[in-house]
Formats: structure tokens, C-alpha cells, sequence
């Protein structure tokens, strides 16, 4: 029944080389049936010639460089049973091998405790992130097992759901859940990151290059309450907002191209890499940040004759082309302005303004004298035109690089994202020529599953025509093996199936540049 | 977390649905504004931020170099002076000196004379924060809780007024500035109020209240390294002396930096002065006071017009230009880089 079902769900497959059925009673059926199948897909890809290797560089798996170059796809179908015997510690790593190598694994009749063992032994070895998803109570131990665990609720009780990291009431949202959701939220949380870097490097290292200027006394730069509200107030809700609302590319493209999803697999957006040139752009900011104004102020006096080079009036320079800088840099990150967006950039430069002249105000100055010594600098300094021509070129200087680069990275070697991006603004300049182009697949949710113990054939039949989508299903197997081959092959498949299903009305050429 | 599901289950109209709520805010369906960098809005900005840069640099240095300045030091010229000074026991001892300087062309317009000091560190922590703002405000508080110390009180326990590093530290030489005209020497006049700013003035520095400023003062002492207590710094006006004093307030807005420069006195355009400083012979008489040698400071004096950017600083409009050349380079480099090296724009044609 598994098989057929296995069948069924399109995780095996008629083109599959060959599956591996797993049945033994003893350890050593076990093992003997284990090797088998290794023998059996390493002697393929020595006939074949090794001439065929799979991309495995996301898993740095401890596969052997020959099952690594396995030619054709294999499946293995192990019962509960073989799985005790497997699942013994001098086995573990072998049955781990062969498993890999195959495209499918599917483990029948097992305990909740095996399927949690499961898990631990790819936590173990494979140095990938797991995934597991299940609606009963005898998941709930893998579902604690794996790095991420998603419940189903539904029949089954809510178990599962209480035990797991996401739920969610249908198996087909798992999609949504890793290529629109999970996607955005590595993103989100990367550029957060990046930006929280920068900017209290930027804020911070001020401090270090001051420290040449004032006999390395540890004296700051900013007033004392600056320093306190910069981190809560002035620059904390913008890049919230933009950890909570970013998109780069709409949740429909998301889905559309299962590639984009690559950057996270890859560890591309934070990596050593990227956290230094953050550091290196907050290091550039505070160096550009305190000298510009120290050429300033070095010599400078008010356009009435009276003092402009005091401390205080230093600090309030510095502090607002600080704030200035950093909130056109969070504008320039955000890539995606919703209203609150918008409220919270605007509001944050808003709110230091206010705070700074309700701080240097004369109320609060008489109310507490030793406290807000910074009284009458906040109109005074603000009205020099010095000052703001000193904050303009600190913000120029230090945002221009940061566009040329980042529009020069855009146009000489776009991301995907990036792509998909400039195809959503084509797509709605051409809108109106487009709209007889129905695109399949979104017309409601009444996909029909049907599992009969047959062969695969009447599978095939009932499921063309409709809108049951091949990525969708493929996906379960995808949490023992997170790799970009499934995907390039699935990517493959859909573009066969797209031009040979036989297009509507349209354009002409296909262009599928991936 | 509950996924977003785009359509209501419907078979769970019976019990409540768990659904999350079908609003844009929740699933993330916000209308938003999704900015790109393309080539036209990138460019278009380097070459207009290159321009506005380049004229605003240009004009600050045009600006700045019709600033008309004159600076000496005089730390070397009165070094006989200094010499005495650095000998503590000739502090109440008073020290002449003369500094001559001939200005080729008049000066037109408002002159200001500013005393500047090098390598003295006002912006030192320790320095820096002992003041009391309180005391400073006329009010009656109790130094010992400031950070005056060791500058708070004296061993007999009279609390010093003002106490603290900065006030104590105040600058005391005596610039005059003569002209000599038609051989006669006349001194030119120079305004002591109304150089610091009018909230330090009004708002942060106020005497205490009393009848008369001596007693307001009564049961205080000057700081050990005056030579006047502070109700006596300016006998003839009422409202320059005590804490309100000009140069006081201006000394004790501690400067940013190590050299630094202080306006003490503005010529007051009257009789011969009227349109500023004429050409001629002039002569800075000093009384020097202010020891620099031991922390190998030097002191400067310096006559000095103002314009609307400030003083006769270049360097905010060296850094405007090179910014603005740099901003246009850019712009066309970026222009010639995407013209040769750019991909075709790939996109994805609708399946």
C-alpha cells in the first residue's frame, strides 16, 4: 500500500530507475538488502561513467564522492521493522548514506518513536536544516525531533498543533509556507540585521574617532540623551517595519519560481561576507560622519560673529546628520513601502526633531538644570546655514556610494529577485494587452486526490487536465533532502509540461530564462 | 503561527473558524510603493546632486575667501611674559605686552576680535562636566553634589562661586587694540556685551537674587585662579557682571575641539571706525595673564569679518566641490558601465 501510494503522490515515480524495497527481519537482512541497493546505483553510474554530477554542494553531506555521482533516480521503501534494525548505531550512517542517495524515501508501518529517530539521524550527520510535518499525535515526537516542526490541524486533533513550530490546516500550504513566507522571513531578518549593524557601528565608532580629539577622555559626542533614545526611538521603528513588512517579490511570484528560493538554502543574504561589508559601510559612515563636521567646525563661527564651534553645538550637528543618515538608509533598504512604513520613517525623523527641540527647550532646562545642560542649542545651532550645508554633505557623501553600488550590482548581475522584480513592473506596463493570458492554477482549492492501489497510470489520468500543481506534491519528500536538483528537475518538468500541455492564446515565443 | 490561507474553509462554518482574519494588514496584501534603482532616477540624481554640490562649493569658497582675517600669535612674541608667568608666586603681578600689525587695506564692515587658544583641552570629560548648572542659574544649591570637585570649596568651607575646572580656568589676559593715527594713538572701541548667545544670556546664566550683587555673592569666594571675585568682573555694567558676564558665558561653552578661538570684543563702529578698520598701524596691548607654556599651549589673537557662511573656513567648500566633481565622475562612469557592460534586461515572459 505504501508503494501505491507512494505512486500516487507522484513521490515515486514510472521514470525512477529503480526502488529499493527494504524488509528484512534481521539486522543482517537488514544490511545485506541496504548494500544491495548501494552496489546497485553505484554499478549504474560507473557504467554510465560518472559522467553525471548532481549538484549535492548544498548538503555537505558525508556521502561518498561515488554515491554522490549517482546516475538515474532512485527510491527506497523501508517498513517499520528493517527501520529498528537500520536505526542501530553501527548501521545508522550506512542506512543514512543509502537513503540520501535516493531520491524517496518512504518508511511505512513505523512507531512515532522511529520517526523521531529518523529525524535525529539526518539532524546528525547531514548538515541541513530539517523540516517535519504531520497531523497526529504519533508526530508529535518528530515534529519536536526536527529543527522546524508544522502541524496539521485538521482530523486528526490538534496534537500535532500544539507540539509544532507552524500549523496550518492543509498539507498543500507547506508550499506557501516555505517558498512565500519562510523566504520572506530569512529575507526580512537578514536585512534587518545588516542595517542594525550599520547603523550602531556608524553611531558608536564616532566615539573611537573622537577620542583622538579629546585626549582620549571618553568624553561622547552626542548628549547623554541622545545616546539613550537613538536605539528606542529614532531609528528602531523604520527597520522594524521593514522586518515586518518587506517583500521583494510578490507572494504569487514566490510560488511561481521555486528558484528564488535559493538565497536561503545558500546562506547568500547574512553570510561572514555580508556582515563585514555591513560593518565596513557603519565604519565608512562614522569616519565621514565626525570628520566632515570636524573640518567644519574647527574653525567656524555663526554668521553673526558669536560662537558655533562649542561642544554642544557639535554634538547636535552630528547627531542629526547621524539620524539623517540612517533613516535615508533605511529608506533606500526598504524595498517595500506599506502606509506604516511610511508613518515610521517620516514619524522617527519627526519625533527627533521634536525630541531634540523639546529637550534643549527652555522649560525643562529650568526644571532641571544639571540634567538638560544643552538648553538653547538645538535654535541656535539649527539656524546656522553652516550646519545644514555640513548635514547635507554628510548625507550625500555618505549615500551616493551606497546607490552606485547597489544600482551597479542591480544591472551587471541581477539576482533572480531582481528579475522578477523588473518582470512585475513589465508586466504591468503590458497589463492590458496581457489580460486574455489566463494563468492556470488558481481557480479555487477543489484538487482531487485519489490513491488506488494500482498503477500509477490512473494517477497520471485523473490528475492532467486539472489544476493539481506538480511542485505542490513533490515538496513532501522534499524535508529529508533539501536540494537545488529536485528543484532544477521539477523546473524542467513544468517547463515540458508548460510547452507540451500546449499554450492558450499568447505570445509566441517561450522565453523561460531561468 | 497560523499560515495565511487565502480562502475561508468552509467546512467550519459550524465551529468558529481558526482562520486568521482575511484583511490586507494580516495577509500581507498591503498596497505598498515597491521602488526599483533604475538607470534613469540613479543618473538623474548623481548629476543633479553633482551640480548642487558644485555651485554650493563654489560659492563657499568665494564666500570664504572675502572673509578678511588677520591672526597672531602672540605666545611667541610675549615670551619674556610667558617666561613670568610660568613663576606662580608673580601671580598678582601684572605683565605688559605689545603686538604691532599694519593693515594694508581697510577692512569694511563689522570687525570682530576673537582670542584663540591651542592645544588646550576643553573637550575633556573630566573638564567638561565639572560645572554646576544649578549654581550657575543663581540658585541656592549644594555644590558638593556637583562634579566641582576638587574646585567646589576651600579648606576654611567657603563654597567657591562658580565652582568648578571650567570656571576656574577662565581666560584672563586684557587685549586692547590701539591705532595709531596721524601720530596719535587712539585706542579703538570695543563692545564687551552682546556676544554670546541670547539664550546663555537670558535663560542659562542668571545672578542670584538680591538687593545688591555684592551681598547676592555674600558667603562665596572666587575661584583660586581669579584674581577678582565674580561680581567684580565687569564694574561698570550691572547686567555684564556675575555669572552673566559676557566672557564668562562664552568661556564656559566649551569649545569642540583643542584649538579653538573665542570672540572677546567687536569694534564699535563710531568716529573713525565707523565703516570698519581703516588701513594703518596698529598695536594689541596685553595684559598677559593666561599661563600656556607648561601644556606647550599657544595663544592667537585674530581681527576677523564675518559673512552668511561663517568664517574664513574653506573647508566646507573644498569638500562641496570635490563631492559635486566626484558625483558627476560618477554619474559618468555609471553611464558608461551600464551603456557597454549592462546584461540585456531579462524578464519572464506570462506562460
Amino acid at each position: 500500500t505504501a508503494v501505491n501510494i507512494g505512486y500516487s503522490c507522484k513521490m515515486l515515480t514510472d521514470d525512477m530507475t529503480e526502488v529499493f524495497v527494504v524488509t528484512g527481519h534481521t539486522v543482517l537482512e537488514v544490511r545485506e538488502e541496504l548494500r544491495k541497493a548501494r552496489e546497485k546505483m553505484m554499478d549504474a553510474s560507473r557504467s554510465v561513467g560518472n559522467g553525471f554530477s548532481s549538484k549535492e554542494k548544498l548538503s555537505s553531506s558525508k556521502l561518498t564522492s561515488v554515491l554522490e555521482a549517482i546516475a538515474g533516480e532512485y527510491a527506497l521503501v523501508i517498513n517499520g521493522h528493517s527501520l529498528a534494525h537500520a536505526l542501530e548505531a553501527d548501521m545508522e550512517v550506512e542506512f543514512l548514506e543509502t537513503a540520501c542517495a535516493c531520491k524517496a524515501v518512504i518508511c511505512c508501518r513505523v512507531t512515532p518513536l522511529q520517526k523521531a529517530q529518523v529525524v535525529e539521524l539526518v539532524k546528525k550527520y547531514k548538515k541541513g536544516v530539517t523540516l517535519a510535518i504531520g497531523d497526529g499525535a504519533n508526530d508529535v515526537n518528530m515534529i519536536k525531533t526536527a529543527h522546524i516542526g508544522v502541524g496539521i490541524s485538521g482530523q486528526e486533533g490538534i496534537q500535532a498543533v500544539l507540539a509544532s513550530d507552524y500549523s496550518f490546516s492543509q498539507f498543500k500550504f507547506l508550499q506557501r509556507l516555505l517558498l512565500v513566507h519562510g523566504r520572506w522571513s530569512y529575507l526580512r531578518m537578514c536585512k534587518f540585521l545588516c542595517y542594525f549593524f550599520y547603523k550602531n557601528f556608524a553611531f558608536t565608532m564616532v566615539h573611537f574617532w573622537f577620542g583622538f580629539f579629546c585626549g582620549f577622555s571618553a568624553q561622547t559626542v552626542y548628549d547623554q540623551y541622545f545616546i539613550t533614545l537613538y536605539n528606542i526611538v529614532y531609528t528602531s521603528l523604520p527597520v522594524l517595519a521593514m522586518g515586518v513588512f518587506d517583500q521583494d517579490v510578490p507572494e504569487q511570484r514566490s510560488m511561481e519560481y521555486p528558484k528564488l528560493y535559493e538565497p536561503g538554502q545558500l546562506n547568500l543574504l547574512f553570510n561572514k561576507r555580508e556582515f563585514f561589508i555591513c560593518i565596513a559601510q557603519g565604519i565608512y559612515t562614522s569616519v565621514l560622519m565626525f570628520f566632515i563636521p570636524y573640518g567644519v567646525f574647527a574653525d567656524a563661527t555663526r554668521d553673526d560673529g558669536a560662537q558655533l564651534a562649542d561642544y554642544q553645538s557639535f554634538a547636535v550637528t552630528v547627531a542629526t546628520s547621524l539620524v539623517i543618515v540612517v533613516s535615508v538608509q533605511i529608506g533606500l533598504d526598504t524595498g517595500f513601502w506599506t502606509a506604516i512604513n511610511h508613518f515610521f520613517i517620516w514619524g522617527s525623523l519627526a519625533a527627533y526633531f521634536a525630541i531634540l527641540f523639546t529637550m534643549h527647550s527652555d522649560g525643562l532646562f529650568r526644571m532641571f538644570p544639571n540634567q538638560f545642560r544643552f538648553v538653547g542649542n538645538a535654535q541656535n545651532t539649527l539656524a546656522q546655514p553652516t550646519v545644514w550645508l555640513t548635514i547635507a554633505l554628510t548625507t550625500v557623501v555618505c549615500i551616493m556610494p551606497v546607490v552606485a553600488f547597489r544600482f551597479l550590482k542591480l544591472d551587471l548581475k541581477p539576482e533572480l529577485s531582481d528579475t522578477v522584480r523588473y518582470t512585475q513592473l513589465v508586466r504591468k506596463k503590458q497589463k492590458t494587452q496581457h489580460r486574455c493570458v489566463r494563468r492556470t492554477g488558481r481557480v479555487g482549492s477543489r484538487r482531487s486526490g485519489y490513491a488506488f492501489s494500482h498503477q500509477e497510470g490512473f494517477g497520471e489520468l485523473i490528475m492532467s487536465g486539472k489544476n493539481m500543481r506538480l511542485s505542490s506534491l513533490a515538496l513532501s519528500s522534499f524535508a529529508s533532502r533539501p536540494s537545488t536538483s529536485w528543484i532544477e528537475t521539477l523546473w524542467k518538468k513544468k517547463g515540458s509540461e508548460g510547452s507540451g500541455a500546449g499554450s492558450p492564446s499568447g505570445t509566441a515565443d517561450k522565453t523561460l530564462k531561468v | 503561527m497560523k499560515n495565511k490561507t487565502n480562502f475561508p474553509s468552509q467546512e467550519e462554518e459550524a465551529r468558529p473558524s481558526r482562520c486568521p482574519d482575511n484583511s490586507a494588514f494580516k495577509q500581507q496584501r498591503l498596497p505598498a510603493w515597491k521602488p526599483q534603482l533604475n538607470i534613469v532616477t540613479v543618473l538623474s540624481s548623481f548629476f543633479l546632486t553633482g551640480a548642487f554640490c558644485l555651485t554650493v562649493g563654489v560659492c563657499l569658497i568665494l564666500s570664504a575667501n572675502s572673509v578678511r582675517e588677520i591672526q597672531i600669535d602672540y605666545s611667541d612674541k610675549c615670551s619674556d611674559c610667558s617666561k613670568f608667568r610660568e613663576n606662580s608666586s608673580n601671580w598678582n603681578k601684572e605683565c605688559h605686552c605689545s603686538v604691532n600689525f599694519t593693515l594694508k587695506e581697510d577692512i569694511l564692515g563689522d570687525v570682530f576680535m576673537y582670542y584663540g587658544l591651542q592645544n588646550f583641552y576643553q573637550n575633556h570629560r573630566r573638564y567638561m562636566i565639572s560645572r554646576s548648572d544649578a549654581q550657575l542659574l543663581g540658585r541656592n544649591v549644594n555644590i558638593q553634589r556637583s562634579y566641582c570637585a576638587p574646585f567646589t570649596t576651600y579648606k576654611n568651607g567657603t563654597p567657591i562661586a562658580p565652582c568648578g575646572a571650567i570656571a576656574n580656568s577662565m581666560f584672563n589676559d586684557t587685549i586692547d587694540l590701539f591705532y595709531n593715527r596721524n601720530s596719535s594713538v587712539v585706542q579703538v572701541p570695543l563692545l564687551k556685551t552682546g556676544n554670546s548667545w541670547w539664550t546663555d544670556k537670558n535663560v542659562k546664566f542668571r545672578n542670584p537674587e538680591s538687593y545688591n550683587l555684592s551681598s547676592a555673592f555674600a558667603g562665596t569666594a572666587r575661584p583660586p585662579y581669579w584674581q577678582k571675585p565674580v561680581y567684580l568682573l565687569d564694574e561698570g555694567d550691572e547686567r555684564n557682571t556675575g555669572y552673566v558676564n559676557d566672557d564668562f558665558i562664552i568661556w564656559m561653552r566649551v569649545s569642540a575641539f583643542a584649538t579653538f578661538r573665542n570672540l572677546y570684543r567687536r569694534v564699535r563702529r563710531i568716529r573713525h571706525f565707523a565703516d570698519g578698520l581703516p588701513a594703518g598701524n596698529y598695536t594689541f596691548r596685553i595684559s598677559y595673564n593666561f599661563p600656556v607654556s607648561k601644556f606647550k599651549g599657544r595663544k592667537h589673537v585674530i581681527l576677523s569679518t564675518v559673512v552668511w557662511s561663517g568664517g574664513s573656513n574653506p573647508f566646507l567648500g573644498i569638500a562641496y566641490v570635490v563631492s559635486g566633481t566626484a558625483a558627476t565622475l560618477a554619474g559618468f562612469v555609471i553611464t558608461a558601465i551600464h551603456l557597454k557592460l549592462r546584461k540585456k534586461k531579462t524578464y519572464f515572459q506570462r506562460q
